[in-house]
């Protein structure tokens, strides 16, 4: 997987590099705009994250070059400006989705997969563990070829898990992924961790293969 | 009271006053003056009396009978002749003519004839009906004139006084309608008068003044939350991988609540620059939005917890109120106000949305009324993990859209009512 990293703040890029590189992604960066559109319009990259606030030019003016040139670079627009015109401009212009500064790695991976997903670069739409085979277009989780009767939200609890599978996910970043990121109350994380208890419970009583560990308390993790 | 009212009113006092003395002045002095006349009168005929006769020789004779009606004549001794002042005096008299008896000036005075050497006591007398007819119709006049001039007065100053006013006054209201986050400048009426003018300047200099800084403010509230975006961001990445990579499960705790902290700087910051934008009105896109509809997802995302926090929700009302807005402010205000309804709330509580034709009302249980509700800050009694800020959220997405939003406490539950105009 070839992914494009169009951010200034060096720092922020350096990191999501470092994350990406460790998921086996094949990396390029660019720092400003001009290089950043010269690469967007030359290669062909499976996703492009792309900063909107470029030192030497607007982001959406090079998703309006690449739409232009017919080009689809599944873009995923990442912005510290959460200001809603730009998310309709953006997407407006072709971008796949957005994300905003800032951000948990685990969500933008899973921001990252849902893209290839849907644009069935990653053969990954079905995920199977032993008995148990969870279809993301679906949204069915089968344990022994039966419907385990998920709820939404279990399901999306699950689809994160799996979607960042062997890597922690805090309680913070499955709560904003599955509430939204307006769920800021004291207790959600006693709220987060019983419904994750509830999902531990549904997939142990079916005899299910996943299982969901909890990490130091901070966090869990779903080991392949 | 009014400018105009106080002003008028005081210049009518004084002008009253000095109208007041200056036409007894003037009643005085005429009266006075018609009273000289009819002295004055009076003399000049005792005089031609008297010459007529000591000049005529038997005037004497024919006094009796030639006395005219205005005349009393009588002989009298010499010691009472010199016991006599010549005097006027205002008495009554009986006129066989009029056949009553009416008031008249007299003067009283006495002669020596010197055709035939003998005293005389003379009485002259001329009747004041006419003078008082005068007097009486002048003092009318006056009346008439004087109430005139002054209603006169009270008019023409009320006309001036509020055509010279009238920038003053619409300067005034725009005053009134101006509102500093509004970012438009009142609208200065025109004028010739010099310090209406300067007042114009004056409150032009300021309003811009301050309308600048108050931008200021608020541009720098959003800038600097929206600065601290991509730091957070790079911290916040960092601590992940460095979570992910520790062995140690106490060190992971450490990093976990670096985290949780860092994730409500982060909420606070980004709640922060959303009130701004709202404040500074910078989200367009709006649309006819169904509220019931977006109620109903709100309620949707919270069901879980509002089963967790063993809240039941109820629904009242199936009116579907809905009005212009940006939706997705539409969907803040009400998660926030739902998800304010159920975390507040007590185990076993309700939450009630009742959804009426134009209104909307979220009510939750709860022990005592709280003051302030929808200022910043302002928390809940035992949650330190809360912003406070989502209250007055609501309270900037309902003012930006020019809706209603109401508190009240009844019956051991909270409500807030959210009203379209």
């Amino acid at each position: 997987m070839k992914i494009l990293i169009i951010e200034d703040e060096y720092k922020l890029l350096e990191a999501i590099e470092q994350f990406l590189l460790s998921e086996k992604f094949v990396v390029e960066k660019a720092t400003d705009y001009s290089t950043a559109a010269q690469k967007a319009l030359i290669y062909d990259y499976d996703c492009i994250l792309l900063d909107i606030s470029l030192p030497d030019g607007s982001g959406l003016k090079i998703l309006e070059e690449m739409k232009r040139e017919g080009k689809t670079g599944n873009v995923i627009i990442i912005s510290a400006k959460n200001s809603l015109d730009d998310k309709v401009t953006g997407l407006d212009l072709g971008a796949d989705d957005y994300l905003t500064k800032p951000f948990h790695l685990s969500e933008l991976y899973a921001r990252i997969k849902a893209v290839l997903r849907r644009k069935n670069l990653d053969g990954s739409a079905v995920f199977t563990l032993g008995n148990s085979t969870l279809s993301f277009n679906e949204r069915l989780l089968l344990v022994n070829s039966i419907d385990l009767k998920l709820n939404r939200k279990e399901f999306d609890m699950l689809a994160f898990f799996v979607t960042n599978k062997n890597r922690l996910v805090t309680k913070e970043a499955l709560a904003e992924h599955v509430w939204g990121d307006s769920f800021d109350l004291a207790d959600s994380f006693d709220f987060v961790y019983s419904q994750v208890k509830n999902l531990r419970k549904k997939l142990k009583s079916s005899n299910s293969d996943i299982a969901i560990e909890n990490v130091y308390g901070v966090g869990y993790k779903l080991t392949t | 009271m009014k400018l105009i009212n106080h002003l008028i009113w005081r210049i009518t006092l004084v002008f009253t006053v000095v109208m007041l003395f200056w036409s007894a002045c003037y009643f005085v002095l005429q009266m006075k003056e018609i009273h000289d006349g009819n002295d004055e009168g009076l003399t000049n005929l005792k005089q031609e009396f008297i010459a007529k006769a000591n000049r005529l020789p038997d005037f004497a004779e024919k006094m009796e009978r030639e006395t005219p009606l205005n005349l009393i004549v009588k002989e009298i001794s010499k010691e009472e002749a010199q016991r006599v002042v010549e005097n006027f005096k205002t008495t009554k008299v009986y006129f066989p003519t009029e056949l009553e008896r009416e008031e008249v000036r007299m003067l009283s005075s006495a002669f020596f004839c010197t055709q035939n050497g003998k005293y005389y006591q003379i009485q002259l007398f001329t009747s004041t009906v006419e003078s008082d007819d005068l007097i009486e119709n002048m003092l009318y006049l006056l009346l008439g004139l004087w109430t005139a001039l002054i209603l006169t007065l009270i008019i023409v100053s009320k006309i001036i006084i509020s055509r010279a006013n009238k920038p003053f006054y619409r300067l005034l209201s725009e005053l009134k309608k101006f509102r500093l986050d509004n970012n438009t400048m009142v609208c200065f009426p025109e004028t010739k008068i010099e310090e209406y003018r300067q007042l114009n300047e004056a409150v032009e200099e300021l309003l811009t003044k301050n309308m600048e800084v108050f931008t200021e403010q608020k541009q720098f509230i959003e800038n600097s939350s929206h600065e601290l975006q991509t730091p957070l961001a790079v911290v916040i990445a960092k601590l992940e991988m460095l979570l992910e990579k520790c062995q140690h499960r106490e060190e992971a705790a450490e990093i976990a609540a670096l985290l949780n902290t860092l994730n409500r700087m982060k909420r606070m910051n980004s709640n922060l620059l959303l009130l701004s934008k709202i404040k500074n009105s910078q989200l367009p896109n709006a649309s006819v939005v169904n509220l019931r509809e977006v109620v109903e997802n709100v309620l949707a995302d919270f069901e879980d917890f509002a089963a967790y926090k063993q809240v039941t929700v109820e629904r009242r009302g199936d009116f579907s109120p809905s009005m212009r807005m940006n939706r997705d402010l539409a969907h803040i205000l009400f998660s926030n106000l739902i998800k304010n309804a159920i975390a507040h709330n007590e185990a076993g509580g309700k939450v009630v949305v009742s959804c009426e034709a134009n209104a909307i009302t979220v009510s939750n249980s709860g022990n005592q009324a709280v003051a302030n509700v929808f200022s910043r800050y302002r928390r809940g009694g035992n949650d330190k993990d809360s912003c406070g800020l989502g209250l007055s959220i609501v309270k900037s997405i309902a003012d930006l859209h020019k809706l209603e939003v109401a508190y009240r406490f009844e019956e051991a539950m909270h409500h807030f009512k959210i009203a379209l105009s």
